[in-house]
């Protein structure tokens, strides 16, 4: 497998992730969204991490860096936070305007 | 010697009234402010005494330099001459009689004190102008003068006539002053200095010397026409004599003082003074005005029922008299009957100020049971401006009066002596001799020259003359004659106080012609020389009158003046020689005349009002038309109501209407233009265009708020799409560029 490979997947993971967000008429979906576009970033580190970064020679033995897979660690803590802070504000809409729908809730409407 | 004697003489009056105006911001009153200024008074008097030793040093002992403007200097300074020191004495003497007299006539008066302050400033204004060595100096002097007399003419300022009196005398000589403003900014013009005489021989007199045949003398007639009227306004002369005898509103002192010895001394003063720059033509006109005064002013006086207006007119006429004499070129004739007349008119004055007093204090007896607290100072309230009969107030009344003279023999009889000199009765009386003087120097000139104006002015003197001895006379009988007229105010009266008895008798004593006669000695008085353009075709050598001098040999001392002035006469003792026979002889002939003329003139005067064989009605009713003239001072009065005030009245008017219509139309024009055109347009533009652009721009603004806004969906969805786009277009546009 080569790196294209992984970059299509990803590729197809964030336009989802675009195209939920964009479309979906629940916050709940929306956030289900945002967390495909997070995870095809992740994967994009991941992936150029393994085929892009040069090995740097230690002590005469090749070795393998991993500053992409601990960026993509970081970001599944990111995501659980988010997550977490989207769900309470969820809530709080949910309890001022008894809905979830974007669309319903636009009373910055100009 | 000199200068600190003239400053004496200047400062103590003015010292007295500046004491007063100074404790006056105090609101506080010298005790004895009487006698404070007539002891400056009497001060002064004593100086100008001595100072007759000190008229033959230097004429200017002092000058200074007063005022530097640019290239043009004024000085002020001391001018010292005969006539400066006999007009020093006649106006210090009747003025320190006249302190003396108001002690006693003024007595009881809420203002007292400061009648006396501002008569010193009177006497300090005269003696100012007479003592200057420059026209400025006495055009100075001169308003000063009118300023005191407007200030004691009101002195019963309570009074309307006396407010209206003081008014008119103060505007009428301003006419006058006006001309002599002129007239000094001519010579000024001219010569480019107002000094009469200095010691760098630059003074206009030298310089006026020097024009001496040099052609055209017009603008010099004119100029001197022009300062005579300042004198024409001051002493009086038609046709502006009218403030005078209005000025008898005023306490009877300073009628005295007026008449004698400040205000319109003043004016024969200056002509006298200025004598040197009279051209044959304006020396004809003066002695014309002069002439026509005496014989005006005389004729007016014979129908006049109050005391004091016939004073009045009588010194008017004198007036008349001295510039006809200064104008015929008979210089001290004119000065020596300015010096008589002060003494025998302020006698006069002051001797019917205590007639008056005497009816007065009869008046303040009535009063006293009514208002006992306004007696004093109403001494003639109810008199009018414009003497019309019954108007006269009681206590001046010549036809409520007679028989006084065993009430009041004092007044009486310094009365008659001052009546007697005014009259031109012979030898004993001191105004023969300065009539006389006039009469024969005119007829003198007359012959001389074959001058048929000088004939014609000789014929208005003489007959004013008569007419002077017949209206005094009837004074004289009128008053102190026949039987009481009203035999309760007869009752009343009583002679006046020493206080005020002692200054008449002082003034009849000087009334004789000796004391006179000092001061116009050869020795003492050397009048100036008048340069020869006076006469361009006649020699005439002697207009300084040391012919007209001739017959005057009254001389205290025994010296013959006549013989004193032909030993002066000089290179042309020839033609001197002549002129003195020509001018003895007319000497001879007036002095006939004149006693003849005194003499019918008192004879009638008997006859109409003491024998009473004729009746002076009688004559009033046949002459109808002259009487009336004569009863309306030949409308004067009427005239200048009629047309000078109406003139200024409709002028006015006319003034008031054009500012009503066209200023006033120009400005409400203006206005409505401004209001209806120019606002109207500016508040259209203001409220279409201005605001127009604003409420345009609010609009559109608002508008495209409206629309725009609509970008503004609030759903969140739509913002992430644009968001995303403008990425996308972000990474297109740097992918491409």
């Amino acid at each position: 497998m080569s790196l294209q490979h992984y970059l299509v997947i990803s590729s197809i993971l964030f336009s989802l992730g675009i195209f939920a967000v964009l479309t979906r008429k629940n916050a709940i979906s929306i956030l289900m969204g945002i967390e495909l576009i997070l995870n095809s970033c992740n994967l994009n580190f991941v992936a150029f991490s393994r085929f892009v970064t040069p090995a740097e020679t230690i002590v005469g033995s090749e070795v393998f860096r991993f500053d992409g897979q601990i960026i993509a660690i970081f970001g599944i803590v990111l995501a659980a936070a988010e997550a977490a802070v989207f769900l309470a504000i969820i809530l709080a809409i949910y309890r001022e305007f008894g809905s979830i729908r974007p669309d319903e809730v636009d009373t910055l409407k100009g | 010697m000199v200068v600190p004697l003239i400053s004496i003489i200047l400062l103590a009056p003015l010292a007295a009234f500046t004491l007063f105006a100074v404790l006056g911001l105090a609101k506080r009153n010298f005790p004895r402010q009487d006698y404070l200024s007539t002891f400056a008074m009497l001060v002064a008097l004593g100086c100008s005494l001595l100072l007759i030793q000190e008229v033959t040093s230097d004429p200017t002992p002092l000058t200074v330099e007063w005022l530097s403007l640019g290239s043009v200097n004024f000085s002020m300074g001391f001018y010292l001459d005969s006539v400066t020191v006999i007009m020093l004495i006649v106006v210090t003497l009747v003025s320190s009689l006249v302190h003396i007299f108001s002690i006693g006539y003024m007595h009881g008066d809420p203002r007292y004190p400061r009648f006396f302050a501002f008569l010193s400033l009177f006497s300090f204004s005269m003696l100012f102008l007479v003592v200057s060595d420059n026209l400025l100096g006495i055009y100075i002097g001169w308003e000063l003068v009118g300023l005191c007399s407007y200030l004691l003419i009101g002195f019963w300022f309570e009074k309307d006539t006396a407010a209206n009196a003081c008014k008119k005398a103060f505007l009428t000589t301003r006419v006058g002053d006006v001309g002599m403003f002129i007239g000094m900014m001519m010579l000024f013009a001219k010569f480019g200095t107002l000094s009469l005489h200095d010691g760098t021989e630059s003074g206009i007199f030298t310089l006026v010397e020097g024009l001496s045949g040099t052609g055209d003398m017009v603008w010099l007639s004119v100029a001197g026409i022009l300062i005579f009227c300042g004198a024409v306004g001051k002493s009086a002369q038609v046709p502006l004599h009218t403030w005078l005898p209005d000025a008898m509103e005023g306490p009877t002192p300073v009628s005295a003082l007026i008449h004698a010895a400040t205000m319109v001394a003043a004016g024969v003063y200056l002509v006298a003074r200025m004598f040197p720059i009279l051209t044959p033509t304006s020396s004809l006109v003066i002695a014309y005005v002069g002439g026509i005064t005496a014989l005006v002013a005389a004729t007016i006086a014979i129908v006049r029922f109050d005391i004091k207006r016939v004073l009045a007119y009588s010194t008017i006429s004198q007036l008349g008299y001295m510039m006809l004499a200064i104008g015929a070129g008979s210089y001290v004739a004119g000065l020596f009957h300015l010096t008589t007349h002060a003494f025998f008119k302020a006698l006069l004055f002051l001797g019917s100020g205590s007639v008056i007093h005497a009816f007065h204090a009869m008046h303040a007896h009535h009063d006293d049971a009514e208002h006992p607290e306004d007696t004093a100072h109403e001494h003639d309230d109810n008199s009018l401006v414009h003497e019309h009969g019954a108007e006269i107030p009681p206590d001046q009344d010549m036809r409520n009066m007679g028989g006084l003279r065993h009430k009041m023999p004092l007044t009486f009889i310094t009365m008659l002596i001052a009546t007697l000199s005014i009259s031109g009765v012979p030898f004993v009386f001191s105004g023969f001799w300065s009539k006389d003087k006039i009469l024969g120097g005119v007829l003198g000139r007359a012959m001389e020259w074959s001058s048929v104006h000088h004939y014609i002015l000789f014929g208005m003197a003489l007959l004013a003359a008569g007419i002077t001895a017949f209206y005094m006379f009837r004074l004289i009988f009128m008053t102190f004659f026949g039987e009481p007229r009203n035999q309760e105010m007869h009752d009343m009266a009583h002679e006046s106080p020493w206080v005020m008895v002692v200054p008449l008798i002082v003034l009849a004593a000087l009334s004789f012609p000796v004391v006179n006669t000092i001061w116009f000695n050869k020795d003492n008085f050397k009048p100036p020389k008048q340069p020869h353009i006076h006469a361009p075709q006649h020699a005439y050598v002697s207009p300084d009158s040391k012919i007209g001098d001739a017959n005057f040999g009254f001389s205290l001392f025994g010296v013959s003046t006549a013989q004193a002035a032909e030993e002066d006469a000089g290179p042309d003792t020839a033609h001197a020689d002549d002129a003195h026979h020509i001018h003895h002889l007319a000497h001879n002939i007036a002095m006939v005349l004149s006693i003849c003329v005194a003499g019918l003139g008192i004879l009638l005067s008997w006859l109409f009002y003491h024998r009473r064989r004729f009746s002076a009605e009688g004559v009033a009713t046949t002459f109808r038309p002259v009487y009336n003239l004569f009863w309306n001072k030949y409308y004067f009065d009427e005239f200048y109501d009629g047309v000078l005030v109406a003139l200024t009245v409709w002028k006015s008017r006319l003034f008031a209407k054009f500012d009503l219509s066209f200023i006033d139309g120009i400005v409400n024009g203006v206005g409505k233009v401004t209001r209806d055109v120019l606002s109207a347009f500016i508040g259209f533009f203001d409220n279409r265009v201005v605001d127009g652009f604003v409420n345009r721009v609010a609009e559109v603004t608002w508008a495209a708020g409206g629309r725009i806004r609509k970008i503004q969906t609030g759903a969140i969805q739509t913002y992430l799409f644009v968001v995303l786009g403008g990425i996308v277009l972000i990474i297109l546009i740097f992918r491409l560029f």
